[in-house]
This record gives C-alpha cells, sequence and structure tokens, in this order.
C-alpha cells in the first residue's frame, strides 16, 4: 500500500495527523528549543582555542581511566553498589511470582 | 562531714527511691519496699539529727540558697518549725512503709505503690523545707498529683477513680488561690523595689517576703468600698490554699471520699503528708498572718467552724474509715483554730498548732493504721458488721485504745499526766477561752468545746462497735503479721507519751522559729500592724474550771458512748431511724453532696458556665467554618489544574521555564 | 574543527525531541526512551564541554551519569513489566489506582 499510493499528501496527512492532538505539545517543544538555541547562539562560551590533540595519544581513555581510579574511587564504588542494588530490585520485581 | 552538707539529702534520697522502685521495683522482692524505707529512714535520720542539733544551738539553723533563674532561687530552710515537721513527715512516713510491707502484700501493683509513696514523701518532705513560697508551692502541687495518684490507686474501681478526681479537683481550688496570693505578693514586693531588684535578692525567699511585710501592709486597694490591705487579701489567698489542702469547711468534701485508696495511703494523707500541708503554709507565712487584719479572724472562725462541723458529722458514719476521715477533719479545725488564736497569744499560737499537728500525725496514723489491721483482718469497713474484735486482736485493740485516748485528749491538768493529744489540744481550747475573754467572742470557744464532747463520743462509739460486744457477722479474724504490729506498737508508745515529754520545750523551740533566727520580727510590732491585742500572760491562768473542762467533757462523752453502744442502756433504734431529722441530716452529711454535685457542679457549672461556653464555642464554630468554606470554594476552579498525570505537570513546568526565561530576557534587553 | 555551538544545538534538539515525546506519550516504554533521549542530551552537553574545556572530569561524570541511566531504565522496565502482568496494558495515564 505504501508502495502504490505514495504521495507527498498522504506523508504530509500523516504528519498532520499525528501531530494535531499534540499541538499543545508540539508548540510547548518549539518554544523551548528556540529559547535554548538562541541562549546558546547569543553566549560568549569561555573555551580553549583548540583541543589539545596529543598526536601520540589520540584517545583520553587513559586520562578517564586515571581520573575514575583516583580523585572518583568513591563516587565509583557507590555506584557498584547503586548498580548492584537495581540489578537484585530489577531482577525481583520482573520475577515475578513464579510462573 | 557536717549536717548541713547533708540536709539536701532528705528529699532527694526518697525522691531517688521513686525513680528506682518504678523502674526495678518488678524484679524487688515486696515491689521494692525495701528502697524508699531505707531511703525515707536515711531521711529521717538526717532530720533527727538537725533537729537536736538545733535544741541545743538555736542558732544553727541551715539556709542554703541557689539562683534558679532572674530573681527567683531554690534553697533550703530548715529553722525549728521545718525541723519538726521533716522529723515527723519522714518518722510517720517510714512506718507507714514499714507497715505497708504487710497490708499491701497481695496488691499486685506493690511498685506502684512503693514508688507513688516515695514521691508523695518526696513532695512533702520539699513542701518542709522549701526556703521560699514558689519552691514551696512547686512541691505542695507535687503533693496534690501523688494524693490524686494514690486515691485513685485501685483505679480500676469507678469510686475510686472518682474520688480521685474529686481530691485533685476540690484541692485545685484551694491551689487556685494559693497562686493567685503568690502572683499579688511578688507584683507587691516588685513594686516595694520600684522594679529594679538589687543583684543576689530573691524576692520569693521567706525572709525577704517577712521583711518587707509593713510595707506590703501598707499597700491598700479598694473592695467593695472597703479599704483592705495588700497583706490581708495576699494571707486570705493563702489560706484558701489551706483550705484546699487541710479539708477546711468548703472545700472538705474531698476528705471524705479519699478513703477509697488503701489504708496505708489515708494513713499517709491523713497524718503526716497532705492535709499537715495546709496548716504548716500558715505556720510558715504566720508573720504575715499576724500583721494582716482580719485575716486571723477569719482563719479562727473557720477552724472553729469546722471543728464542729466535722465532729457531727463522725457520729453517724458506719465506715470505720470514714469516721477517722471527719476525725481528721475535725482536728485539723482545732489546728486551724489554733493558729488562729495568733490574734491574742501571738507567736505562741504556731508552738500550740504545730504541737497538735505532731500529736495528731502519730495517734491519727495510729488510728488509721490500727484500721487498716482491723479491714485487714476482718474485711470489711462496716462497724456495724465487726464487734468483739478485741478477742482477736489485742494488740491492735490496746493500741486503738491508746489512739482513741489520746484523739479524745484524757489527762490531769496541771501535773505532767496525760495521753499526747491531751497536751496538745487542751491549749488550743484554752487559747479560745482567752480569745472569747479578750474579745468578748465566746463562738470560737463555744465550738471547740462542743467539739470536743463530740470527738470523744464518736471516737469511742468506734471502739465499742469494733472491739467490744458479740460478733455481729461471722468473720474469721487474726492478728496481723509482726511487720504490721510493730509500727503500730511504736506509734502507740509515741501517742501516749511524746505530749508528757515535750509539751514544755516544744513551744519555746518553735518560738525560736520566727524571733531570733534567720529573720529577726518583732511580732509584737507586726500585731500592732495586724490591729491584733496580744494577751501578755500565757496560758494556763486560767479558772481552774477551764482548765479542766476539756477533760471533764472528754470523760462525759466516754460516758455518753459507754451507755448507748457499750451498756446499751438506750435503745438505738430510736436515735438511729430515718425518722429522726438530726440523724438523717448528719447522715446525709448536711446534704453537701446534693449541694455540690446538684447545685454547683450541675446548675452552676454545667448549666450555666458549659451552655454559655457551647454558645460561645458555636460562634467561633461559625466563624472557623466560614473561613474554610471560602477556601474550599475559591479552590473548586483551581482543583482542575491538579490533575495528576505527570506529563501535564512536565509541559506546565516546561512552559513555565521558557516563559521565565522570556521575561528575564526582555528585562535584561529593555533595562 | 567544529564549533561547540553545534554540540549544543545537537543536545538541545534531542532533548526538545525527548521533551515532546515524554509530553504527548502515553506508553510507558515510549516515555521511558524519551527520558533515556533527555539524558543523553545532557551527556552530549557534558562530554562537550569537558572537550573544550580541557578538562576531563566532564566525561567522567558522563560515564557515571549513563550508569545511573542503565539502573533506572532496568528498574522502570521492570515496574512496567510488573504493570503489563497485573493490568495487560502499559498505558500509564490510566493506571491511576494511586491518584488520590
Amino acid at each position: 500500500m505504501l508502495n502504490k499510493h505514495f504521495t507527498i499528501m498522504q506523508v504530509l496527512t500523516g504528519v498532520y495527523n499525528f501531530f494535531r492532538p499534540r499541538i499543545a505539545g508540539m508548540v510547548v517543544s518549539i518554544l523551548f528549543l528556540a529559547i535554548v538555541l538562541i541562549s546558546i547562539g547569543f553566549t560568549n562560551w569561555n573555551v580553549v582555542d583548540q583541543i589539545p590533540q596529543d598526536p601520540m595519544d589520540q584517545s583520553n581513555i587513559q586520562g578517564i581511566g586515571m581520573l575514575i581510579f583516583t580523585d572518583f574511587v568513591i563516587p565509583f564504588e557507590i555506584l557498584s553498589i547503586v548498580l548492584l542494588a537495581t540489578l537484585m530490585g530489577a531482577i525481583y520485581m520482573a520475577k515475578g511470582d513464579g510462573t | 562531714m557536717a549536717i548541713e552538707d547533708m540536709a539536701f539529702l532528705i528529699p532527694v534520697l526518697p525522691a531517688l527511691a521513686f525513680v528506682i522502685t518504678f523502674f526495678l521495683g518488678k524484679k524487688l522482692p515486696n515491689g521494692g519496699a525495701i528502697i524508699p524505707i531505707i531511703a525515707i529512714f536515711t531521711s529521717f535520720i538526717i532530720s533527727l539529727m538537725i533537729t537536736l542539733n538545733l535544741l541545743q544551738n538555736p542558732g544553727q539553723i541551715i539556709s542554703q540558697s541557689y539562683s534558679w533563674f532572674a530573681i527567683l532561687n531554690v534553697g533550703i530552710l530548715i529553722d525549728p518549725l521545718a525541723a519538726v515537721m521533716l522529723s515527723m513527715v519522714s518518722f510517720v512516713s517510714l512506718l507507714i512503709h514499714i507497715y505497708a510491707v504487710g497490708y499491701m502484700s497481695h496488691d499486685k501493683a506493690q511498685p506502684r505503690y512503693f514508688a507513688e509513696t516515695a514521691l508523695f514523701t518526696t513532695a512533702m518532705l520539699g513542701v518542709a523545707l522549701s526556703d521560699n513560697i514558689l519552691q514551696f508551692f512547686i512541691c505542695w502541687e507535687l503533693v496534690g498529683l501523688c494524693s490524686y495518684l494514690l486515691i485513685g490507686f485501685w483505679f480500676e474501681k469507678p469510686s475510686a477513680a472518682s474520688a480521685a478526681k474529686k481530691a485533685f479537683l476540690t484541692t485545685r481550688v484551694g491551689d487556685v488561690m494559693f497562686l493567685a496570693g503568690i502572683i499579688l505578693l511578688f507584683a507587691d514586693i516588685f513594686r516595694i523595689f520600684n522594679g529594679s531588684i538589687p543583684e543576689g535578692i530573691y524576692v520569693l525567699r521567706f525572709d525577704e517576703i517577712f521583711t518587707h511585710i509593713p510595707e506590703i501592709a501598707a499597700l491598700n486597694t479598694q473592695i467593695f468600698g472597703f479599704e483592705v490591705s495588700h497583706l490581708t487579701i495576699i494571707t486570705l489567698l493563702f489560706f484558701g490554699g489551706a483550705v484546699g489542702k487541710s479539708g477546711q469547711f468548703p472545700l472538705h468534701v474531698w476528705l471524705p471520699d479519699a478513703m477509697e485508696g488503701p489504708t496505708t495511703v489515708s494513713a499517709l494523707i491523713h497524718a503526716a503528708t497532705m492535709v499537715t500541708a495546709g496548716v504548716y503554709l500558715v505556720a510558715r507565712t504566720f508573720p504575715m498572718f499576724i500583721a494582716a487584719p482580719h485575716s486571723l479572724i477569719v482563719v479562727t472562725y473557720f477552724g472553729a467552724f469546722t471543728a464542729l462541723f466535722a465532729a457531727t458529722m463522725g457520729l453517724v458514719m458506719n465506715d470505720i474509715k470514714r469516721v477517722l476521715a471527719f476525725s481528721t477533719i475535725s482536728q485539723l479545725g482545732y489546728m486551724v483554730l489554733g493558729l488562729g488564736m495568733g490574734a491574742v497569744i501571738g507567736i505562741t499560737a504556731v508552738g500550740d498548732s504545730m504541737f497538735h499537728l505532731i500529736n495528731h500525725a502519730f495517734f491519727k496514723a495510729l488510728l488509721f493504721l490500727c484500721a487498716g489491721s482491723v479491714i485487714h483482718a476482718v474485711g470489711t469497713q462496716d462497724i456495724r458488721q465487726m464487734g468483739g474484735v478485741r478477742k482477736v486482736m489485742p494488740i491492735t485493740f490496746v493500741t486503738m485504745l491508746i489512739a482513741s485516748l489520746a484523739l479524745a485528749g484524757f489527762g490531769i491538768p496541771g501535773t505532767s499526766i496525760g495521753v499526747s493529744g491531751f497536751f496538745s489540744k487542751d491549749p488550743i481550747i484554752e487559747a479560745a477561752y482567752l480569745f472569747g475573754e479578750s474579745t468578748e467572742n465566746w463562738l470560737p470557744y463555744l465550738f471547740s468545746i462542743v467539739a470536743a464532747l463530740l470527738t470523744s463520743i464518736y471516737i469511742f462509739r468506734l471502739i465499742f462497735m469494733t472491739f467490744t460486744g458479740k460478733p455481729r457477722t461471722n468473720y474469721q479474724g487474726h492478728e496481723s503479721p509482726f511487720v504490721m504490729t510493730i509500727p503500730l506498737m511504736i506509734l502507740g508508745v509515741l501517742a501516749l507519751v511524746f505530749g508528757a515529754l515535750t509539751k514544755t520545750g516544744f513551744g519555746r523551740f518553735l518560738e525560736e522559729t520566727f524571733t531570733n533566727n534567720f529573720v529577726n520580727l518583732d511580732i509584737h510590732a507586726l500585731s500592732e500592724i495586724g490591729k491584733y491585742h496580744l494577751v501578755s500572760h500565757g496560758a494556763g491562768n486560767e479558772p481552774l474550771m477551764i482548765l479542766w473542762m476539756p477533760v471533764i467533757v472528754a470523760i462525759a462523752g466516754l460516758l455518753i458512748s459507754y451507755l448507748i453502744y457499750g451498756m446499751r442502756v438506750i435503745d438505738m433504734s430510736s436515735i438511729v431511724s430515718r425518722k429522726n431529722p438530726v440523724y438523717k441530716l448528719l447522715y446525709n452529711r448536711y446534704y453537701q453532696n446534693a449541694i455540690f454535685t446538684q447545685f454547683l457542679a450541675v446548675k452552676v457549672v454545667y448549666e450555666g458556665l458549659a451552655l454559655a461556653g457551647r454558645a460561645i464555642d458555636r460562634g467561633f464554630d461559625w466563624m472557623v467554618y466560614l473561613i474554610g468554606h471560602i477556601f474550599t470554594e475559591a479552590s473548586r476552579g483551581l482543583r482542575i489544574l491538579q490533575t495528576g498525570v505527570v506529563q501535564n505537570y512536565a509541559t506546565s513546568v516546561v512552559t513555565g521555564v521558557s516563559l521565565l526565561i522570556i521575561l528575564v530576557k526582555l528585562i535584561l534587553e529593555v533595562f | 574543527m567544529i564549533p561547540l555551538f553545534y554540540y549544543l544545538a545537537l543536545s538541545a534538539i534531542v532533548f526538545s525531541i525527548g521533551l515532546f515525546g515524554f509530553m504527548t506519550q502515553r506508553n510507558g516504554i515510549r516515555m521511558l526512551m524519551c527520558v533515556e533521549l533527555m539524558l543523553n542530551a545532557a551527556n552530549i552537553n557534558l562530554v562537550a564541554f569537558s572537550s573544550y574545556n580541557g578538562d576531563l572530569t566532564g566525561q567522567v561524570f558522563a560515564l557515571f551519569s549513563i550508569s545511573l541511566a542503565a539502573a533506572e531504565a532496568a528498574i522502570g522496565f521492570a515496574i512496567l513489566m510488573s504493570i503489563y502482568r497485573v493490568r495487560d496494558m502499559i498505558n500509564l495515564d490510566k493506571i491511576n489506582v494511586l491518584r488520590w
């Protein structure tokens, strides 16, 4: 069906039918997006001129690893516990009554 | 270690005993009775040592004060008056505690009992050794609380619960007056200092109050067109508190009902702790009373009337404990009358009254404990069902007889032969005679002498109906165990000889309280402020007839009682019948129950105050409902927004944030 | 070199799409997916700023946020599964037994 009667009108009608009951959400989202984009565009971001790129080492994996296991080791450990708890909770809830 | 440093232990030890017994009593034998007994015994030893020390060195009163906050303090003051009171309270309380080990042995709530009585004793000791009126009031209220707890000890019984409530509410009437008096006193002293209290002066300390008596007396106020001295108002309000606690005429109704508690509690309330607090208050603030015009006259009439009024009701009661209760009210009337006699004999009145208080404590505790012993053995409180108990309980009979003799006041005037009640009651009656002689007002004397006759009749009626004759019902009587009879014997010996041993020294000892002690007071100067004319010659110089009169009426009462109840020469049924209007009036206790309950409680308090209160309440209700209604109606429209769907909320949040940002941007751009 | 604006714009667009979906969709799983979109828009921001500031901390935070998103999704799907088992549907606006 899609192949036979695929016209631009049908696409437009489909889009219209999709958005018509969601017009309020549409308006709000676009409003929000516009504001954020305008805000971003008119802000002077204080950034480094150039992304530091070491020709010898293109990746930053090593730096991230160092940070995780030095400065952020405690959040990391806590996060592991949170994940474990989540795992157990999710299994418990999803398991059901065993049927 | 000096004895002064241990003085604070007197109330603290029983308080500790209260805490320990309350929490650990269940794990100890006899409900932990041993802990309060040891604590009160130690308190008694310390009190006795202080008293003996004061006897030898009258100047060594103990006065310790610590700043509490602002211009108030807490402190200990042990002068002769307090020392005597402390020794008596701790001693009688100790004996009652020992006795209670036997008496309460079958009760399952023993720990609670011993904890509460320990607290009761603490409160009363605190009253006795307070050095300022506020601390006095706090302990006084604690006494009231403990009386509530103990009268309602068997709270499963509705009658006990309501008696406890009655006692609490009735004494509360007096307490409110007492508090009002304290507030007025505080305001007056504040005014005398012009609002700036120097450092180190605590305004409610007794010595501070007594120093400022002339200034307070000079303050006047208009009441119904009469110039009334502030001191008179304050003392009468204090006396109102004493009326409530000591069961004087209008507020005595709680005392007979207080019999609903265990007999040991009755003994504690009636002899050692609660009811003496009111008399002690008046004795403590006696310099104020003697400087206040008219106050002592009011005290005299209340005391005399109560003495007679209660004695008439004691005549017809059939409950052994109720007879004793009315007897207590009557004897308290004597004590108050004795204090009122300060109008003629000055400071000696305090000695007389306190002497009667101490003696009364001994023989009334003895009477109650004997009655408890009989009740314990016979299992009823109705003396009509007893009779012939003498055969099964000889020790109890002898001790009760001694107590009754002491209550009736047998002795030979002019010698040292006599029971304790004789030496303390007679000076009061003689002082009443002096009062009549000097003011031509014989009513107090008449009341007191008739009350003495009635006292003798009712107490021997009790003795004859209970102990002599044949048993009127079948009861399984047996003598009480030693733990109960030994306190009886100790008290019996004291009731017999205490008065004779101390009759001369006691009064002189107590007179030193106010004259050359912690504060130097010139009683004669104070009595001139109060416009009382003190009689210079002391008691004992009256005509011989007056000296013998109390003994004669006591013997007459014994004979009348013996003829009616012992020999039965007069048929009782002709007197004791519902047709006899006098009997009916007395048996119904002057219809005071009807007056207080039907009229005062139902008509005035309920229909008057409560209904008026309900109307006001309705008004407030209507206002509150109106305000609530306005908001309910207003929020009805807003409720639609509250859908409960998270998505709607998220939409609102994002919209709001967007609009806010736009607004902020606009403001930043424009301004 | 790509300017920072492009990353931020991408992130804003992804966030808006997630927002639109979250506001309009009734299906629980779709809503969860939209939430994930919004979270990942934030992650893009974190990484972009981190790179352009020469500080790796932001990227570490992005990693943490991804793992938390995983946890959240796991729990969310578990809850949806139990709801589905009881009610045979996961239309969240019909599930209002706890609504006042």
